[in-house]
């Protein structure tokens, strides 16, 4: 049995790899959005060179050990291994993320990663494109929080504006709406929110798109806003990007 | 019984197994079979039992703890740090055991110059041909040595490939728009980091602290190709298993150390870049994004922000269990020590310098 344990974990891998990347976008929760050709690649291979393994193993044992000898020694030298006392002891530690994958699937990173961020600082700009002269305008979070806090000709004065992200509720009754932005993967995750006043928030980490003004009055961080109307809406398939609403009826 | 005894006798004989092969068709060992096989159910039974009145008892409170957000976010990111390193440490392994099986012994050592103090600038400035993040760097290198470079030459290699290669460069340059001496800095600050560390294991290093494990053989019977099938799942799944184990430690940091701990420490030029580095160490964010993180932590001066660039592809918990796993619990630890502090001084040369 000892001798499939390798083959396992490459098809158990590869699986949990072709699972998340290739059979849905769950990989979208952990990685960008361009690793997705790695992804599916690497599965393949993983898979190929299991199903070979095993391959070799079974026509080993049938047809008249042709193939022992070799496998053989490849368990010997597993063993003699000076520094760590078995190679594949490690290996098992595969099988953790692979069953997470293929089992239950992690989701994505929500309200407790936001409300542990406690900087939520803002990125410096200058340049700011005028805002399109629609009555409501559908902006990113980011785009939001930029403006509100770095434009000095105060480009959302009096504008009513749509944000999309999912709800982060503060102490006592307060409540953000926030999203986390991912450049790699989401060890390297930011967080981009926005205080909401005005309407009450729905459970943590509720998708929401919500409408309202700019509340100009303060120049704190985050940015505040008075939200006039709120609606609850799916989680998007990219959980990370960080994307303005499309245009609402 | 009877199969005992025979592999005894292979093993200390070295007899090829084809002569026994025949002997083992005998009801001697479809008894020893039955045998086994009933064992295996009595314990896999008995371990049933035990691991269903465990979760009876437990399962209530270990749900719970399941929906608990810190170990979802804690899963989370365990399982996106694996995920976006796997690809790499393919592609590493892919290079690695090909180099092992199909690049003939002594080619290599012939391309580099034969003093090791000269070998080593190169094999750093070579790092710049590897492109992808630490993950793959790892077993490459440890190839590069089995197949007779000089550890100095191959250790630089190992450090400068994540930092320096073009994929890296351009994204720092996107993080930093408009600040080319960022990209410059970093190139530089990660050229001499990796040129030092080989230079001082040339006067330093002890050859027993590196415990390379000893690659597959080739030859013997099994064609290159099979060697390379061998070489490439042998050091993917140990390698792997490692990843994991690193990925595991970064998920832990990640959601024990409170984000806002950091800002306490921006106001103090000094302090603010080995603390820096330290961030880079435990969070172990991959080489191609780790500008991003570096551009968003608008706090703190250029400076720490390059020591957090420099030293992120060189040494972070992912790749200290990477190390371990391919050259020994001994040598990872001294060299990732030492690695942090030449980085951290390097950095603050090259940032009191250019930025």
């Amino acid at each position: 049995m000892k001798r499939f344990l390798p083959a396992a974990l490459l098809v158990l891998t590869g699986s949990a790899l072709l699972r998340v990347s290739l059979l849905s976008d769950l990989y979208l929760r952990y990685v960008k959005e361009g690793l997705r050709p790695f992804l599916i690649i690497c599965g393949a291979v993983l898979l190929l060179l299991g199903a070979a393994d095993a391959l070799l193993h079974l026509r080993g044992t049938d047809a008249d050990g042709t193939g022992h000898p070799e496998h053989d020694e490849g368990e010997h030298e597993d063993h003699g291994h000076a520094h760590s006392g078995s190679g594949l002891r490690a290996a098992w530690l595969l099988a953790v993320p692979a069953l997470l994958l293929l089992v239950a699937a992690p989701p994505a990173l929500g309200s407790y990663t936001v409300a542990r961020d406690g900087s939520g600082t803002i990125a410096k700009r200058t340049t700011f494109p005028p805002l399109p002269p629609q009555a409501t305008l559908g902006l990113s979070l980011t785009d939001f929080t930029t403006r509100a806090v770095w434009d000095d000709k105060e480009s959302l004065k009096g504008r009513t504006v749509h944000l999309q992200g999912f709800v982060t509720p503060e102490p006592g009754g307060a409540w953000q709406l926030s999203r986390v932005i991912v450049s790699c993967c989401a060890a390297d995750a930011r967080v981009v929110k926005v205080e909401i006043h005005g309407v009450t928030a729905p459970a943590a980490d509720t998708w929401v798109t919500v409408t309202g003004t700019w509340r100009t009055a303060t120049r704190a961080q985050p940015p505040a806003l008075d939200a006039t109307g709120l609606t609850v809406i799916p989680q998007p398939t990219h959980p990370y990007r960080d994307t303005p609403p499309s245009p609402q009826p | 019984m009877t199969e005992e005894t025979t592999t005894t006798v292979r093993a200390a004989e070295n007899v090829p197994r084809r002569t026994e092969e025949p002997r083992r068709a005998g009801p001697g060992a479809w008894l020893g079979l039955l045998v086994r096989i009933v064992g295996a159910l009595l314990v896999g039974g008995f371990a049933l039992v035990f691991v269903g009145t465990a979760a009876l008892v437990a399962g209530p409170d270990l749900l719970a703890s399941l929906d608990d957000p810190a170990f979802q976010a804690w899963r989370t990111v365990l399982v996106a740090v694996a995920l976006q390193g796997m690809p790499f440490l393919l592609l590493g392994t892919v290079l690695s055991a090909a180099i092992g099986a199909f690049v003939p012994d002594r080619v290599l050592s012939r391309l580099l110059p034969r003093n090791p103090a000269l070998a080593v600038p190169i094999a750093g400035a070579a790092g710049a041909i590897l492109p992808g993040c630490e993950c793959a760097s790892v077993p490459v290198a440890a190839s590069l040595i089995r197949r007779g470079v000089a550890p100095a030459a191959a250790l630089a290699f190992l450090l400068s490939a994540p930092a320096v290669n073009p994929v890296v460069l351009v994204a720092t340059s996107i993080a930093f728009p408009g600040r080319p001496e960022m990209v410059i800095a970093r190139l530089l600050a990660s050229l001499a980091t990796s040129v030092v560390m080989g230079w001082l294991w040339l006067r330093a290093g002890r050859p027993e602290w590196l415990r390379l494990a000893p690659a597959p053989r080739r030859g013997e019977g099994g064609s290159r190709l099979e060697a390379f099938r061998r070489g490439l799942q042998h050091d993917f799944l140990h390698a792997g298993g490692f990843l994991v184990l690193g990925a595991a430690a970064a998920a832990t940091f990640n959601v024990a150390v409170p984000p806002s701990l950091l800002q306490t420490f921006a106001g103090s030029p000094w302090l603010s870049v080995p603390l820096l580095g330290a961030l880079a160490v435990i969070l172990s964010i991959c080489s191609e994004a780790d500008a991003f993180v570096a551009a968003s932590l608008s706090g703190f001066s250029p400076t720490s922000r390059l020591a957090f660039m420099v030293v992120g592809p060189m040494v972070d918990l992912k790749l200290i269990a990477l190390q371990a796993g391919t050259f020994g619990r001994a040598f990872a630890a001294r060299f990732s020590s030492a690695t942090f502090s030449t980085a951290v001084l390097c950095s603050a040369l090259v940032g009191w310098w250019l930025l």
